[in-house]
């Protein structure tokens, strides 16, 4: 079997294999209709702000009602210190 | 003419894919090398998109203007008073006061947030039960009735019991029944929750009758939120006005580049690329030198040398493109992106189940492509044109 070939073979297998991974997210994007519907009730009923993604900290928990300096407000001469701080930026103002 | 150009394009292609088969494991350590920066770059985007777009999906629902009043560059307690003075503004639909603030669990070592309102007075508050796995949402008439989010059920072992106990600031205990909790669904939103009555939570904090944490401010007309926020800011000048539209703002940015681990994977990503790209010019082997000549006197042009170097360079590059990204988009899906965790929820104790279904979008992709795929084609370039210049006798000789 000439060498193209054998690529042109693995390329469709990869190519299948992300075919497939493609039908199920479009079936996970349907799935999320009904989820997305809860999360509006549960935003709106309760007037929530922030998603609880990162708990660890208050300045990550809530994001959009803390203010660029919460995160060196504890103690004066206060660093940024927790690990989320690296993947969140500060909110602009 | 074409099927012969085709012809020679396969048997061109043969025998780039022989080439690379001979240094096979060369080949294969630059692939996986590519694949894993393609990975990692690729494994951030989806994270961040997926995050933003969950994002500014729900926080179409949050609070108009939101109200919070300032002291000495910190948050304080806003007097419910303040709502009198709203009411000259035209346009506020309602104003709703609400307690919330956190608290730390000392034995479990978790933050919780604590939020105590009236929910009938929320826009959509009778709604609220549809977001429940079970349980209702207690009426402000219910005293110690709460709701809580999974992660909470699953830190104070409710499955098991209905009922639990918070210190006040006094270190004196209130109890609470559990009369509901929210559904696995809403757990990006909802996982750390207590839910609770206005009376509630003022006895939990020890918050005086007459103050609050915030208002929420609902307008009549969303296109006048800008308007009604600057007259409010005008008349209570000592608050802070959130809008809508800055909350949404916050996240669009929020999870972005700049940041530090976004920095770490972006580095990564071009040290790698530099790495390779300087295996790629710092000239050839002895043994590619003799390929050539040989392939020259054989017959071979220097375009067709030239051809068999992109050949090679669109294979590897393409090949870890699509393995990387494969890889990526299963990470992100179906292991909810493990390898972030750590990162993205830092020391937090409560974690929530993220269903992340990133969009595979056009431009997310031509993105990964522009940072990897296109840089790497580049730098073959030169390497490929000094590897087709090399005259047919100059690796023969000895």
């Amino acid at each position: 079997m000439r060498p193209a070939l054998v690529f042109s073979l693995l390329l469709s297998l990869l190519l299948t294999l992300d075919g497939v991974l493609f039908a199920d997210g479009l079936v996970r994007r349907k799935g999320e209709d009904a989820t997305l519907a809860r999360l509006e009730a549960a935003t709106s009923g309760l007037g929530l702000t922030d998603p609880a993604v990162a708990t660890e900290a208050r300045y990550t928990r809530h994001p959009a009602v803390s203010d660029a300096m919460a995160p060196f407000m504890d103690h004066p001469g206060a660093i940024e210190h927790f690990p989320t701080g690296t993947f969140w930026l500060p909110p602009p103002r | 003419m074409a099927p012969r150009n085709l012809e020679k394009q396969l048997n061109i292609l043969d025998y780039a894919l022989s080439s690379l088969w001979r240094r096979r494991m060369k080949s294969l350590s630059v692939l996986l090398v590519f694949a894993a920066v393609i990975f990692l770059l690729a494994s951030f985007q989806m994270v961040t998109q997926a995050l933003t777009d969950k994002a500014s999906q729900v926080l179409a629902y949050t609070p108009e203007i939101t109200l919070q009043k300032m002291s000495a560059g910190r948050q304080e307690a806003i007097p419910l008073a303040y709502r009198d003075r709203l009411a000259g503004i035209f346009g506020i639909r309602r104003v709703v006061p609400r307690i919330w603030g956190y608290y730390f669990d000392e034995v479990r070592l978790a933050n919780y947030t604590v939020m105590g309102m009236d929910v009938r007075e929320m826009p959509e508050g009778d709604r609220l039960d549809t977001a429940l796995a079970k349980g209702t949402i207690p009426g402000p008439e219910e005293q110690g009735r709460v709701v809580v989010g999974q992660s909470i059920v699953k830190a104070l072992n409710l499955d098991e019991r209905n009922t639990f106990s918070l210190f006040r600031p006094d270190l004196s205990l209130k109890t609470f029944t559990v009369s509901g909790a929210f559904s696995r669904d809403t757990d990006i939103m909802t996982n750390d929750l207590i839910v609770m009555s206005l009376a509630d939570a003022r006895d939990l904090y020890e918050i005086p009758a007459g103050l609050v944490t915030d208002l929420c401010v609902y307008v009549a007309n969303p296109k006048e939120i800008g308007t009604i926020a600057r007259k409010i800011s005008a008349i209570l000048p000592g608050v802070r006005v959130l809008t809508r539209p800055q909350i949404q703002k916050t996240y669009q940015v929020v999870f972005g580049w700049r940041s530090g681990f976004g920095s770490i994977c972006l580095l990564a990503a071009l040290a790698s690329f530099v790495i390779l790209a300087w295996d790629k010019a710092s000239g050839l082997s002895p043994e590619e030198r003799r390929e050539i000549s040989i392939l020259k006197v054989l017959g071979w042009e220097t375009s067709d040398i030239l051809a068999v170097r992109f050949w090679e360079s669109v294979i590897v590059s393409g090949l870890a493109c699509i393995v990387g990204m494969t890889a990526a988009y299963i990470h992100v899906v179906y292991f909810a992106a493990f390898l972030f965790r750590p990162v993205l929820m830092g020391w937090s104790v409560l974690r929530p189940d993220l269903h992340l279904v990133p969009r595979m979008a056009v431009g997310n992709i031509l993105l990964i492509l522009a940072f990897t795929v296109v840089p790497y084609l580049a730098a073959t370039v030169i390497p490929a044109w000094r590897s087709a210049t090399v005259p047919a006798d100059s690796a023969l000789g000895g």
